[in-house]
C-alpha cells in the first residue's frame, strides 16, 4: 500500500484529493513542504513568517482543491499558489513591501549555523545582496539556483516564455553580482 | 552596464553553466585570456553562482507538520459531518473546555433551578469563563494562521445561535476585518453567518463589506448578505460596482446580489 502511494504521481494524488480523498494531501505535503518553505523563506527572509505562509499554501491547496485542473502539472500549480500567498501577504500588510528588509539583521534570522566561518560570511553577504534585489529578481534566482528549477518550469509558473525567463535570470544574476561585490568592499 | 557588457556577462553565465556549444565556448575562453575585465567578471559571477548552489536547504520546524496534520484532520472530519470540528491532541484542552461549557451550561441551569449547591455553580461558571478565554486567546495567536483558524471554528462551536456571546461575536468581527490571513477572515464570515439573525451582527457584516479589499471575502459577504435578504446592503453593492478597483468577479457578484434583492 505504502509502496504504491510512493509511486503515484503528484497529479494522481491531487486528483484523489480533489475527489475527496483528503488523506492523500499528506503525501503531497511530505513531498513539497520543504521546498515551498525554502522558497518562501528566501523570498520573505523570515523563517517564522515563511512557516506561516507555507501552512497557508497547503490550506489553500485543500480548501480550493476544486480549482485544480486535470492535466495541470502539480508542481507548477503549488508554486503558483505559493506566489499568490506571498504577494497576498504583502498586499494585506500594506506598504510593508518585502523590499524593505532590514539587511543588517536579516543575515542572522534566515540562517542557522554553518560549517566554516568563511562559508558563513559568504552566505551572509549573499543574503544581504539578495535582499537588495526586487521581488521578481529574487524569485527568479531562488527558483533557478536555490531550487534548481529548469527555465521551462519557471516559464510555466510565471506564465511567460523560456527566452524571457533566461534574459531576466541573467539580469538578476548581474544585479546580484554587483550588490555582492559592492557589499564586500564595505 | 551597456549592451555589449550585458551580452558578454550573459555569455559568461552560460559558459559557467556549461550551456555553450564548442565554438562559443572557445570564443569565450579566448576573451577571458585576452581581457582582464572579462576575467574579473567571470570570477565574480562564478563566485555568486557557487555560493547560491552550495547554500544549504533550510529545515522547517516540527510545528509546520503538526499544524498541517491538525488542519487536515479537522477538514476531513468536517467533510464527514459538516460543521463539526475535530481537535487534535494539542486541542484536547480546548475541546474538553468546550464540552464542559455545554455540559456545564445544562448542569448549571438545573442546579440553579434547584437553588442549591451554590459553590458548584460558581465552579462551572469559572469553567465557562475559562473556555471563552481559551477560545479568544486562540483567535489572537499572532504566530499561526491555522491556530487562529481552529480558534474561529471553536468559537463557532462554543456558542449557541440563539444566544450569541458578545465577546466572541466581537472577536469574530475583528478576525473578519483585520486578520492577516484570508482563510481566517473567510472562516470568521462563515462563523458569523450563524448569528445573522442578530441586528448587531448584520450591521457588522454590511460595514465589513464596505471595507473589505480581499475579493474572496467580498464575495462570501455578498453571498451571505443576499442569502439573509439584507436590503440595507444595496448601497455597499452599488459602491462596489462603481469602484474601479473591484475585481470583475466581485462586481458580477454584486450585480447578481442587487438583482436578487430587488
Amino acid at each position: 500500500m505504502t509502496k504504491s502511494i510512493d509511486l503515484m504521481s503528484d497529479e494522481t494524488l491531487m486528483e484523489a484529493v480533489k475527489n475527496g480523498n483528503l488523506q492523500q494531501a499528506s503525501v503531497l505535503f511530505d513531498r513539497y513542504n520543504k521546498r515551498i518553505f525554502n522558497f518562501l523563506a528566501r523570498m520573505t527572509m523570515d523563517r517564522d513568517l515563511a512557516e506561516d505562509l507555507t501552512q497557508n499554501v497547503f490550506l489553500r491547496i485543500i480548501k480550493y482543491r476544486g480549482s485544480y485542473r486535470e492535466g495541470m502539472r502539480f508542481q507548477s500549480w503549488i508554486y503558483q499558489v505559493a506566489r499568490n500567498v506571498f504577494s497576498d501577504h504583502y498586499q494585506v500588510a500594506k506598504n510593508k513591501t518585502s523590499g524593505f528588509v532590514d539587511v543588517e539583521k536579516m543575515g542572522d534570522t534566515i540562517m542557522d549555523s554553518y560549517e566554516s566561518h568563511e562559508q558563513d560570511e559568504r552566505e551572509k553577504l549573499l543574503h544581504k545582496s539578495l535582499a537588495m534585489l526586487n521581488d521578481e529578481q529574487r524569485e527568479l534566482l531562488v527558483l533557478t539556483r536555490f531550487q534548481q528549477m529548469k527555465y521551462e518550469e519557471v516559464a510555466v509558473i510565471m506564465d511567460t516564455t523560456v527566452a524571457n525567463v533566461k534574459v531576466r535570470v541573467h539580469r538578476a544574476l548581474q544585479k546580484l553580482r554587483e550588490h555582492y561585490f559592492q557589499l564586500e568592499r564595505i | 552596464m551597456n549592451m555589449e557588457q550585458e551580452k558578454l556577462a550573459s555569455r559568461i553565465i552560460d559558459y559557467i553553466g556549461g550551456k555553450l556549444n564548442e565554438t562559443d565556448k572557445q570564443l569565450i575562453e579566448q576573451e577571458l585570456v585576452k581581457s582582464s575585465e572579462a576575467y574579473k567578471l567571470y570570477e565574480q559571477l562564478k563566485e555568486v553562482m557557487q555560493v547560491m548552489d552550495s547554500s544549504k536547504e533550510l529545515e522547517p520546524s516540527a510545528k509546520l507538520r503538526n499544524d498541517f496534520e491538525a488542519f487536515l484532520r479537522a477538514e476531513t472530519e468536517q467533510g464527514k459531518k459538516s460543521k463539526t470540528v475535530f481537535f487534535s491532541t494539542t486541542w484536547y484542552k480546548v475541546a474538553a473546555a468546550v464540552a464542559l461549557l455545554l455540559v456545564g451550561g445544562g448542569t448549571g441551569y438545573w442546579i440553579s433551578q434547584q437553588n442549591r449547591q451554590q459553590n458548584e455553580l460558581m465552579a462551572l461558571q469559572k469553567e465557562i469563563e475559562e473556555t471563552r478565554r481559551l477560545v479568544l486567546a486562540q483567535m489572537n495567536n499572532d504566530q499561526s494562521a491555522s491556530q487562529r483558524m481552529l480558534g474561529v471554528m471553536a468559537a463557532y462551536e462554543s456558542v449557541q445561535a440563539n444566544k450569541p456571546d458578545d465577546e466572541i461575536v466581537e472577536a469574530l468581527v475583528t478576525s473578519m476585518n483585520t486578520d492577516s490571513n484570508s482563510n481566517v477572515r473567510l472562516a470568521a464570515v462563515e462563523a458569523l453567518s450563524k448569528f445573522a439573525a442578530e441586528e448587531k451582527v448584520r450591521k457588522a457584516l454590511i460595514e465589513s463589506l464596505s471595507k473589505q479589499k480581499d475579493p474572496v471575502v467580498q464575495i462570501a459577504l455578498i453571498q451571505l448578505l443576499v442569502q439573509i435578504k439584507e436590503k440595507d446592503v444595496m448601497k455597499s453593492l452599488k459602491q462596489i460596482i462603481d469602484d474601479e478597483q473591484s475585481l470583475p468577479a466581485v462586481k458580477d457578484e454584486a450585480h447578481a446580489g442587487i438583482f436578487k434583492l430587488s
